[in-house]
């Protein structure tokens, strides 16, 4: 952005001019000693927990430890150049980061600060990052559906707007890929995105968003960014910053979408924080609040009422809920979801998505454990057609894992067992699917109303995918009414059966897949 | 390692509970100033520190450099935190005691920083409003510190109200900066 030099001088007179002289009281106190970030401070006697501590050179602390004779806090950003004996003061201030609609599209540090070189961002409001969450009269249960576009997701872990559910695996299991595919599929869906990088590579962060760009989903999406080489204390905060950019959506009647990539690494940050401030360490070497930490966290997602937006928005936002959906990640060692991290955060959200390396490996992507991935609020939110059509996917592949591994020691199998054998391969290989190419609910119905009706029987199993892209073809081109029907009502009327059941017969004998 | 303060802190409330039974609040304090400004003297701050000195040698010293000044319970006093080999948190001690002091006589210090030596009447007016803002007594204390260019900084305990020009000056090249 250029300024012209008067520009620049009118703009100082400004601020002179409404440079307010009144004389300052504040609570001073001295740095008693910096280590990793932490900084001690005698001193400081009215200052509140999470308050914001000033230091010199603008730079700013979060007191953490309030003990008898001294301050605990963590200095956000840079800390070379604070020394023992420096003064510091209290600002009377809980840390707070801009929101607002115009935030998205941008990538921004823990404090909502612009890290793209796209220029300031001109938001208009600021708000805390630590917040209490909705309470139980505040909330309403959880009835509409967030459409991930992935046929695995979508009918056997159906995900509702305003619940937590958990994407849990290995590393390199596609935890990603599963989480940026659904913000991508939130295009034109009414849905406001955030995605907040945890510790992870500044490369990855910039792949991600380059991806986002490339499939026109920066529009609605804002990307909060602390990265591996950002202190821990950014990457502590980062996702509870990102919360509240969040809830911006939630509390004004809209919905909005977060993605924590990944919860483990924000607890090994705060690990470090908390061992540094000389908290108890206990399982794991985490200190006793880790739970509370994400608890906390995912309980400020939410669906709440129609009530609750009226009140917060004084009548402007009248008969309409908002909700935030989390999509938590946490990454396990060796498949370990016994581990302290993981069990907490199984415990706290509403179902998980269960990702293996095994199935990765056998190139069955997104790698989704059929058998012990849940939903436990979605199924009350999923899409009527999907609902109707889905409902087998799941039974049949589970059945399918367990016969598949006694069918190894059979020389022979019966015909039936040979049959539903051969339905679980099918229905493994339909539920494959490529990165960044979400389905669309009716095109979902065609795969799943096909698959039931038994008309991937006769395909051999390595085409089943080229044939369901050419089906999907063939219906967008030759029965685009009754596509466009079924995406808009949501639902299959039995009329559009008949007609879906007509097109999958005249397409089969075309034999062009 | 245990902070400073957090030592200091029982011996000061001790002493100054025993002194408040002997009624000899003033007398200790001046004991105890004597003595930290003695234990703070580098060369007797080697001496305490040097682990070849036997503890009865330390404590003769000591006592004899102050003798003529202390009572009975502040040579026990000594003889404890040399037992205790806690004799260099002295300092830290006669300031809590003082603060302990200050606080049950309703006194408070204020350290008024002026750019130029006010005249009486400034500073017992100054007095008189802080007095009114702590609703405590307030002992003034004034320093000469040019640096501050005019107005004045107060400080009283850990609050700090800084109406001096620098600070002003500080304040608008940062609100200039943001």
């Amino acid at each position: 952005m250029q300024l012209s030099t008067s520009e620049i001088s009118e703009l100082i007179k400004n601020r002179i001019k409404d440079f307010s002289s009144s004389s300052e009281a504040r609570t001073q106190g001295t740095v008693v000693s910096v280590t990793d970030g932490i900084v001690r401070i005698h001193g400081l006697s009215n200052v509140m927990s999470g308050e914001m501590i000033e230091f010199p050179g603008n730079t700013f602390g979060l007191a953490l430890n309030l003990e008898r004779d001294s301050v605990g806090a963590v200095v956000l950003g840079d800390y070379e150049h604070i020394t023992e004996g420096d003064t510091c003061k209290c600002t009377g201030k809980i840390l707070e980061v801009p929101v607002g609609p115009e935030l998205l599209g941008r990538v921004v540090d823990a404090l909502g600060m612009p890290i793209d070189g796209k220029g300031p961002i001109k938001t208009k409001l600021t708000d805390k990052i630590e917040k209490v969450a909705p309470g139980v009269i505040d909330r309403q249960s959880v009835s509409q559906p967030v459409q991930t576009g992935l046929k695995s997701v979508d009918s056997m872990v159906p995900i509702g707007r305003g619940q937590r559910e958990l994407i849990i695996g290995d590393r390199q299991t596609g935890k990603t890929a599963v989480a940026v595919d659904a913000i991508i599929n939130q295009k034109g869906q009414d849905m406001k995105c955030v995605y907040v990088a945890i510790g992870q590579k500044a490369s990855t962060i910039m792949n991600v968003v380059k991806k986002l760009e490339e499939n026109g989903a920066m529009e609605y999406t804002t990307v909060v960014s602390a990265s591996a080489s950002d202190s821990a204390a950014l990457q502590f905060l980062a996702p509870y910053a990102g919360c509240t950019m969040g809830e911006f959506y939630r509390d004004r009647g809209e919905d909005a979408l977060i993605v924590y990539d990944d919860l483990t690494k924000q607890a090994i940050a705060y690990r470090q924080i908390s061992l540094l401030l000389r908290r108890p360490p206990g399982r794991e070497a985490y200190p006793g609040d880790v739970f509370y930490i994400h608890s906390r966290l995912l309980e400020r997602a939410a669906r709440v009422n129609a009530e609750y937006v009226d009140k917060f928005t004084k009548g402007k936002v009248k008969g309409k809920t908002g909700s935030l959906t989390a999509l938590p990640v946490i990454e396990t060692a060796a498949g370990d979801v016994s581990a302290f991290v993981p069990t907490n955060v199984i415990s706290i959200t509403d179902g998980q998505i269960f990702l293996e390396s095994d199935l990765f490996n056998a190139g069955i992507r997104p790698a989704i454990n059929a058998g012990i991935s849940v939903s436990r609020v979605g199924g009350a939110a999923q899409t009527k057609v999907i609902k109707k059509l889905g409902g087998g996917v799941r039974l049949a592949l589970a059945q399918y894992r367990e016969l598949a591994a006694f069918a190894q020691f059979a020389s022979d199998l019966d015909e039936a067992t040979r049959k539903q054998l051969d339905r679980g391969r099918m229905f493994t290989e339909l539920m494959k699917q490529a990165q960044y190419a979400p389905l669309s609910v009716s095109n979902m119905a065609v795969t799943l109303l096909t698959a039931n009706n038994g008309y991937f029987d006769d395909v051999p199993t390595e085409k089943v995918l080229a044939f369901e892209s050419a089906l999907h073809g063939f219906m967008s081109s030759k029965y685009k009414k009754v596509m466009d029907d079924i995406e808009s009502s949501l639902e299959l009327s039995e009329e559009n059966e008949k007609k879906v059941v007509k097109a999958i017969e005249d397409f089969k004998a075309t034999n062009t897949y | 390692m245990a902070e400073i303060s957090t030592i200091a802190r029982p011996y000061a409330s001790a002493l100054f509970s025993l002194a408040k039974e002997k009624k000899c609040l003033a007398g200790w304090s001046k004991m105890l100033g004597l003595l930290s400004v003695v234990v703070s003297d580098p060369q007797a701050k080697a001496f305490i520190s040097n682990s070849k000195i036997l503890d009865s040698e330390r404590e003769k010293v000591i006592l004899e450099l102050c003798k003529s000044n202390i009572d009975k319970n502040i040579e026990n006093l000594i003889k404890l935190l040399i037992e205790n080999k806690r004799l260099l948190v002295l300092p830290e001690i006669a300031k809590f005691y003082e603060e302990l002091k200050d606080a049950d006589e309703g006194v408070v210090e204020a350290h008024i920083i002026m750019a130029e030596k006010p005249t009486k009447k400034i500073v017992d007016d100054l007095i008189k409003s802080l007095e009114k803002r702590f609703n405590k007594k307030i002992e003034g204390k004034v320093e000469i510190n040019k640096s501050i260019l005019g107005g004045t900084k107060i400080i009283v305990g850990d609050t700090v109200i800084d109406a001096s020009v620098r600070g002003q000056l500080d304040n608008l090249a940062y609100t200039l900066k943001a």
